[in-house]
């Protein structure tokens, strides 16, 4: 399968196919097997929705008419202590690839194990080794207090008596929010919901952390918190973290290893520099003190072949986006004549939105040629 | 190096929901509150009809009692069918179903776990009724009393096992319990709460045997009664019957149950609504 960009890009983390989870574990007790393979490994996972049976349409209206490929064939990996940040427009197949790894959906085709166990057949041991963070902050008890919320599932993850409450003091401590433990959850802000269900997520010192758009309901400066928290808790306690997110900046800011997703199938799988480096074109902008220079500054820039000039809506200003061989200086060269008229130069970055779109429209004019 | 894993008990599981739930349910006092009260008042409706019902050969010559012992079944039997699929439509509606399901919690465990804090109202709600019958003049044999807890355990087994098939449609149907609308009415019409069954036409009659409300009602009037009519199940006839019924269904429910999560989760609908 071709994945555009990614295939030079993939991490390697093989392991040793282990037994099966063993079903008699009591209440508490902690089972080992051996050998497993850490951090997370999907290959070649696929899910496919398909219609309702006409049984199904008399207890419930289904919108699905017609198969939906929600995945086809991705396989990524993310190592222990690593981040990995999930990218995709809507519908691209993010929020069903985490519901596979947490158990609540079952793939299609394929295997995705964490920790050597697989998701769809190990579900119960994934459980217990994973932390899952819902885009929604509506999964939180919301008449229960920070407090007794950590208790309700410190329970159902076995944790009882000194050892709970120690728990749930540290990681309440840990995002902050030790000074609420009292507090029911609707009197919470935004921010503190979602630090809230970090907490929970955390809970059980998980080896892999899911985390479904954390920071979508929360202020940008809330938000930078929450990921610098998560990145800082990632680093010091060794979990894989797979984070969603649909600001590109946060992303951007978490310099990690990031998989771009479009329709079911991963276009990027590699960290954002190198796909920078690979997409971006340098662009250079020009800002005369008057727009006297500007027209003949284009003429230059034109008739040398430097590079595209893009529109702007300032007359003083001119914005090239340079041909990949053409360095930074040859600008400079081209606008010889007009240089003391220069007020400044500077370069541009290409936000990574544009970026991304780049890319996704490179990859359907790909696909639509092959088709 | 190996890997640990580690999945909550019932007692664990039990207690969590135990606790969430009543202090959610004390959290909201006055509604707390009229829900007693309505437990309260139908008593002493009762009462005033039991002064007017006189004596026949279907109840016996005690009907206050007679309707007092099918009240306090029924509403035990009652919180046991319905708390679990409530608890289950409330998890769905509000978000926090799912947060439920990715715990390292057997599926299997959640339809006892999730109805319990309901039994122990619906418990707690027939006691009720039972001594106020007492205080009112409901003649019980207390000698009795063992006989009736045995065939309320048994009852309020196979009517979760019902509960569980009804909420394992619900899974899948997301709204509304149809199989429980049908038993809740069947139960009341046919297992004689506060009539006898023998006054039931012959066909709805043949019925009333299918139903496990049937045995827990009658066979307490014959163990807590003197003169429990005409219509009474033998102690054993009851156990043996409520023992298969909790086979039957309770096991049967269960595995339902874990194919609806299990299709569920195929077909991408388990958290819909």
């Amino acid at each position: 399968m071709e994945y555009g960009l990614g295939s030079g890009y993939r991490m390697d983390l093989r392991g040793t196919p282990v037994g099966p989870f063993d079903e008699g574990t009591r209440e508490g007790q902690m089972t080992q097997r051996e050998p497993v393979a850490s951090g997370v490994r999907v290959e070649d996972l696929s899910k496919t929705y398909y219609p309702s049976p006409g049984w199904m349409k008399f207890l419930v209206r289904s919108n699905i008419k017609q198969e939906v490929v929600a995945l086809d064939q991705i396989s990524f990996d993310v190592a222990p202590g690593e981040i990995c940040a999930v990218v995709g427009p809507n519908g691209a197949g993010k929020t069903t690839t985490f519901r596979i790894l947490v158990g609540l959906t079952s793939s299609s085709a394929g295997s995705a194990t964490i920790s050597g166990f697989d998701c769809n057949r190990e579900s119960v041991a994934i459980r217990s080794i994973v932390g899952w963070m819902p885009a929604e902050d509506r999964s939180l008890i919301m008449r229960l207090s920070c407090a007794e919320n950590l208790r309700f599932h410190g329970r159902l993850q076995g944790f009882k008596g000194e050892d709970l409450r120690e728990r749930i003091r540290d990681n309440l401590a840990k995002v902050g929010l030790a000074h609420a433990a009292d507090s029911s959850v609707f009197a919470l802000s935004a921010g503190m919901k979602a630090r809230l269900q970090l907490a929970r997520a955390l809970l059980a010192d998980p080896k892999v952390l899911i985390l479904d758009e954390p920071t979508g309901s929360v202020d940008p400066v809330a938000s930078h918190g929450l990921l610098n928290l998560i990145i800082d808790l990632v680093e010091k306690q060794g979990m894989a973290a797979l984070i969603s997110s649909h600001r590109l900046e946060e992303i951007e800011a978490l310099h990690s290893h990031a998989i771009l997703l479009d329709k079911g199938q991963i276009r990027y799988d590699g960290d954002l520099d190198t796909l920078r480096s690979r997409l971006d074109r340098p662009t250079v902008e020009v800002e005369f003190t008057t727009a006297e220079p500007v027209a003949r500054a284009r003429h230059q820039i034109e008739s040398k072949d430097l590079g595209e000039v893009v529109p702007t809506e300032e007359e003083t200003t001119l914005q090239i986006m340079l041909k990949p061989d053409v360095p930074m200086g040859g600008v400079l060269t081209a606008l010889d004549g007009e240089l003391d008229q220069i007020a400044h130069l500077r370069e541009l970055q290409t936000p990574l939105r544009d970026l991304l779109a780049q890319m996704y429209n490179q990859g359907r004019r790909e696909r639509t040629d092959g088709d | 190096m190996a890997t640990e894993t580690r999945r909550a008990g019932l007692g664990s599981v039990a207690g969590a929901f135990l606790r969430m739930d009543s202090v959610e349910d004390i959290s909201y006092p006055l509604s707390l509150l009229l829900s007693q009260l309505s437990i309260i008042i139908p008593v002493f409706i009762t009462f005033f009809v039991g002064e007017l019902v006189g004596e026949s050969p279907e109840i016996g010559d005690d009907y206050f009692t007679f309707a007092i012992i099918g009240m306090t079944v029924s509403t035990i039997l009652g919180a046991a069918l319905s708390g679990f699929g409530g608890s289950l439509q409330r998890a769905q509606n509000r978000g926090t179903f799912e947060t439920l399901l990715v715990e390292p919690v057997p599926w299997t465990v959640l339809p006892f776990a999730m109805n319990l804090w309901r039994i122990i109202l619906g418990v707690w709600g027939g006691t009720l009724i039972f001594i106020l019958g007492m205080l009112l003049g409901a003649n019980y044999v207390l000698s009795g009393l063992l006989e009736f807890i045995v065939l309320l355990v048994l009852g309020v087994f196979a009517s979760m096992g019902i509960g569980v098939v009804s909420a394992s449609l619900m899974v899948l149907a997301k709204r509304g319990q149809p199989l429980l609308t049908l038993y809740g009415m069947a139960s009341s019409l046919l297992a004689g709460a506060v009539f006898s069954v023998n006054q039931l036409p012959p066909f709805l009659k043949a019925l009333s045997w299918l139903i496990p409300h049937t045995y827990v009602i009658n066979s307490a009037r014959a163990v807590l009664m003197d003169d429990p009519g005409t219509f009474s199940i033998e102690f054993s006839t009851a156990v043996m019957a409520l023992l298969i019924f909790n086979v039957v269904i309770f096991v049967g429910g269960l595995w339902l149950f874990t194919r609806s999560l299990q299709y569920a989760r195929k077909m991408g609908m388990l958290s819909g609504y």
